[in-house]
């Protein structure tokens, strides 16, 4: 198991390595380099100076070349400066941060207290009204285009109905955890409605599994009543794979963050990718980028580890 | 995506009919999928109204790209039957060509994309060993990855630092090649996962042995027996990609990193809607409903065939 | 005696639960462990034993469709244990195989001709035009019309599979036929004719069988020599007659015990010895028969007596430490 462990852990370190190096390389061919950038907006540069410039900074270094300095500095912890916020991009990345994982973890909340009882309803009555009813509803959650349902629920709650704030993260000059709120609640809305259908299915799926095992029809044998046959042991068995499936979604929801948070105007990585990328802050979109595939890779570690936790059948070498 | 990913990998190998009793069967088990063969009749419709594009343009007289600052924000009338949009172009003209665009980018992609699983798939699960090994981990590693962030780098990068020539590397035809090949590149991994799990089973059928027997060759056996056995869950995971990769790129596109103007596509018509919401909410209205349906339906029709191209699978 | 066609030295196989990332644990499966035997040309050696005994396993094995653990296998005195590619091709061509489900033996996406055919397009023998003729002449060889050509697989009965996988299996001229259990999944009645025309084959064209089945009417029937398998071990090897007439390992002798077969008496169908066969992953120590051996003394469960010729009949093998007691 510990090596099983440590195994998968240097798995993820290779294509976290490998997953670096292209970025780094994607990075390398976004529009306008740094200095391009300097020489447009400074007139009194000539290209002589750009050239000069360029091989000031190393630019003209092969690409492998560049890869191995900035990674070396990148593991002294020099992750460079942000050109956008004229800050250490660490100094950038930490409070947004944790504005991110305020709205993952509330809307997975959301969407969980949500799909576990309509999934397990779902998987009760089989083929009922009630089922086909669900999951109807869960392919049309999966089938909504996240950036327009954002945009829907401004219009209605926004703009019509006035109730709630478009976006940001809370009314200048306003202070406390009531008025955070108010901002949270329609990106917690859309990002939770995004991930609920997929959330559904697969707890019915699992839970229909874990229904049709043997120790529980041996339950039913044995006279065990049916509401603890389905909740002590259906459910609980089911809950197997889904505990795997939320880590294993993270990539899948990190990506709906960054839609959500964009919509709403939402102080959060995602935003922050998006942001580097379009105003050529490459630095910070590099390193916020490989921030999120460092979290991605890690949940999914965990997956596995929750896995052979959880399940006894699966042995490791 | 991942959930679908990981409930169809599941699914595991389905059979398919053998002829056309069996195709008669299949397709009454289809028709037996309500929601299906509605999604099937949206779907055709929907193809039958872009593909007339054209006669449309040429009864209203305009081109989807005539502007006509005149006429902004125009109200639905008999010259424009849903109205204009903030140029005064005519937005049923721009929806049809639109959705004619997001429909191939789909189509195509998700082909490609179907096209790389399966010769991914049938390498990992025929050859096994190091190569499965090497394989499964990449899939692996794709699904994990935060998907959209690198798909708008990968949608941001200059193509003239790759050696296209400026005009080429900024038209808008590119961004539409560009489109299908960087989703194509992340969307394959359902198939390659579905494709290795039914050549893994394929492999140890009696009619592969006969042909190992007889000296047949691996391409042979991948291409000639095994793949047209494993038709059915392919058919099933490309359908259904097709409404994810609508979704991407519509994303992509709304956010100005995938279509380019002047080409219409259902994302990039809601680029400016944010910013004209107050003026006018219709028009981020049409596009996402044209989006939804199209997905939702895909999505349907995924579930249908799957039902009707393998009886013995879990339903949905 | 003729120079053999095939010759098996010391074959082993074993099956390990595979290695992935998330494997499931399961002990080695020891399916053959050292079977030597050989088969001449126009001979039909029959394999015989309980299911689980490893007789798929090692016709697998000698046909290169497993690679061997250990062994070799010789044709017409070439090893071609190892040879791949092209080095194999002659051998691919001249062995061909036959299986016990003629239905998961013919790909359900290919027309019949298109299955006969397959053979002769791998081994680029003839054009379109030649290969067309020579499939139809092999379907009306194994008493199939040419019209059924364009026919799926599903739309003919058992034994006209099995007749078409027959047909696909001689497409080539091979010299063995290697018939895994050919017989067992048809009705009784179709049984006799697809055994006429197997028959039929090896004598009109000098085939040679390796051919699994455990049915002794069968093996009465169609085999010049018999193999008796227990364990993944071949425990007695003898011509026909003489091994019904007097069968020498305590295993031949219960397989044996039952139903009389005509003509000699005896017959058995799926009649083994008492007791649970024991597992092929925990093989028992000594002869691996003497848990359920009637016969067997204390030096059996020490002492593995090997396969040697049995006295006074030097073309009879077996592996009993009391081959040389007649019944
Ligand atoms: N691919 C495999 N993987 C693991 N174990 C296997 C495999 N193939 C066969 N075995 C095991 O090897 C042993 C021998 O199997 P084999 O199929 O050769 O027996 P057999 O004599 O042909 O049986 P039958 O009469 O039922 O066909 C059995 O215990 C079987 O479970
Ligand atoms: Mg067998």
């Amino acid at each position: 198991m510990t090596r099983y462990l440590i195994r998968r852990g240097l798995e993820s370190l290779a294509v976290l390595l490998v997953m670096s190096f292209a970025i780094y390389g994607l990075m390398g061919l976004m529009p306008g380099d740094p200095i391009d950038v300097m020489v447009q907006s400074d007139p009194n540069l000539t290209p002589a100076d750009a050239a000069r410039l360029k091989a000031l900074y190393g630019l003209d270094r092969p690409i492998g070349e560049r890869y191995l300095n900035w990674l070396g500095a990148a593991l002294e912890g020099d992750l460079g400066y942000s050109r956008l916020n004229n800050r250490p991009v660490l100094e950038v990345l930490g409070p947004r941060l944790l504005n991110t994982i305020l709205l993952m973890g509330l809307s997975l909340a959301v969407a969980l207290a949500i799909a576990v009882p309509v999934g397990v309803l779902s998987a009760l009555r089989p083929y009922s009204k009630t089922d086909y009813a669900i999951n109807f509803g869960a392919l049309a959650g999966i089938s909504i285009p996240v950036f327009w349902l954002a945009l829907m629920l401004i219009v209605v709650f926004s703009v019509q109905l006035g109730w709630l704030p478009a976006g940001g993260m809370q009314t200048i000059g306003s202070e406390g955890w009531l008025d955070r709120a108010k901002y949270l609640i329609l990106p917690v809305l859309s990002l939770s409605l995004a991930s609920v259908g997929g959330f559904t299915r697969f707890m019915r799926a699992a839970m229909m599994e874990s229904m049709r095992q043997d120790y529980i029809r041996t339950a039913r044998a044995k006279g065990v009543p049916e509401r603890r046959v389905v909740y002590k042991h259906a459910l609980r068995n089911a809950m197997i794979p889904v505990v795997t499936i939320l880590a294993l979604s993270f990539g899948t929801l990190f990506s709906g963050a960054l839609i959500t948070e964009t919509m709403f105007s939402y102080l959060g990585m995602g935003k922050l990718i998006y942001d580097s990328i379009m105003g050529n802050d490459y630095n910070l979109a590099l390193v916020s980028l490989l921030f999120a595939t460092f979290l991605v890779l890690l949940s999914n570690l965990l997956a596995d580890i929750c896995y052979a936790w959880l399940d006894p059948r699966v042995t490791y070498r | 995506m991942s959930i679908r990913e990981v409930m169809a990998a599941e699914d595991g190998v389905e059979t398919m009919p053998r002829h056309e009793s069996m195709a008669r069967l299949t397709f009454a088990r289809f028709l037996e999928h309500r929601m299906a063969v509605a999604s099937a009749v949206l779907l055709f419709v929907l193809v039958v109204l872009v593909a007339a594009a054209p006669l449309f343009a040429g009864a209203l007289g305009l081109d989807p790209n005539d502007v006509d600052l005149l006429n902004r924000f125009a109200p639905p009338s008999a010259d424009h039957p849903l109205g204009t949009d903030e140029l005064g172009r005519d937005v049923l003209l721009r929806l049809l060509y639109g959705g004619r665009v997001s429909l191939i980018v789909g189509l195509v992609t998700a082909l490609i994309a179907g096209l790389i699983g399966t010769v991914i798939g049938l390498f990992a699960g025929y050859f096994g060993g190091w190569l499965d090994a090497l394989l499964m981990r990449i899939t692996d590693s794709v699904i994990a990855l935060p998907l959209l962030p690198l798909l708008i780098v990968m949608a941001a990068v200059d193509l003239g630092k790759l050696g296209l020539p400026p005009d080429l590397a900024t038209s808008p035809e590119t961004s539409l090649y560009r489109i299908v090949l960087i989703i194509a590149l992340v969307g394959w991994t359902t198939v390659a996962r579905l494709v290795r799990g039914a050549t893994l089973s394929l492999r140890e059928r009696e009619y592969v042995l006969a042909a190992v027997s007889q000296g047949a060759g691996s391409l042979r056996i991948m291409f000639g027996h095994i793949l047209p056995n494993a038709i059915s869950p392919i058919i099933v995971a490309t359908t259904l990609s097709v409404g994810t990769i609508i979704l991407l790129e519509s994303v992509l596109s709304f956010l100005g990193l995938g279509i380019q103007p002047p080409i219409a596509s259902w994302g990039n018509m809601l680029n400016n809607a944010q910013e004209l919401i107050y003026e006018a909410p219709a028009l981020a209205f049409y596009p996402g409903v044209l989006i939804f349906l199209t997905v939702i339906a895909f999505n349907f029709l995924g579930d249908g065939l799957q039902d009707a191209l393998d009886p013995k699978a879990l339903r949905r | 005696m003729t120079a053999p066609l095939i010759e098996a030295e010391g074959i082993t196989k074993r099956f390990e639960a595979s290695g992935g990332l998330l494997r499931r644990s399961g002990p080695t499966v020891y399916a053959v462990n050292g079977v030597s035997f050989s088969v001449a040309p126009g001979e039909t050696l029959a394999l015989i034993g309980e299911s689980g005994c490893g007789k798929t396993t090692l016709a697998r094995t000698v046909a290169r469709l497993y690679p061997a653990d250990g062994g070799r296998v010789r044709f017409k005195g070439e090893d071609v244990t190892q040879a791949r590619g092209k080095a194999l091709k002659p051998f691919r061509r001249a062995v061909q195989m036959v299986f016990q489900d003629p239905y998961g033996a013919l790909d359900p996406r290919l027309t019949a001709g298109a299955i006969v055919a397959e053979p002769l397009v791998i081994h680029r023998v003839g054009n379109r035009r030649s290969r067309r003729d020579r499939v139809a002449e092999m379907m009306a060889t194994v008493g199939l019309s040419a019209a059924q050509m364009t026919r799926y697989p599903h739309e003919f009965s058992g034994g006209q599979r099995q007749r078409l996988g027959i047909a696909r299996a001689i497409a080539l001229d091979p010299e063995l036929i290697v018939a895994d259990e050919p017989v067992s999944a048809l009705d009784v009645s179709v049984q006799s004719q697809i055994l006429n025309l197997m028959r039929d084959l090896a004598r009109d064209r000098g085939l040679a069988y390796l051919f699994i089945t455990h049915d002794l009417a069968v093996v009465n029937f169609i085999a010049d020599r018999v193999a008796v398998m227990y364990l993944g071990e071949i425990v007695e090897l003898s011509d026909r007659d003489a091994l019904f007439a007097d069968p020498r390992h305590p295993y031949t002798r219960t397989l044996m015990r039952a139903v009389p077969v005509p003509g000699h008496g005896k017959r058995a169908r799926g009649a083994g010895p008492a007791g649970e066969v024991p597992s092929p992953t925990d093989i028992p120590a000594g002869c691996p028969f003497h848990p359920r051996c009637p016969r067997a003394e204390a030096v059996c469960s020490t002492e593995k007596p090997p396969l040697e010729p049995i006295a006074g009949q030097p073309q009879r093998r077996a592996a009993c430490h009391f081959r040389d007691e007649a019944a």
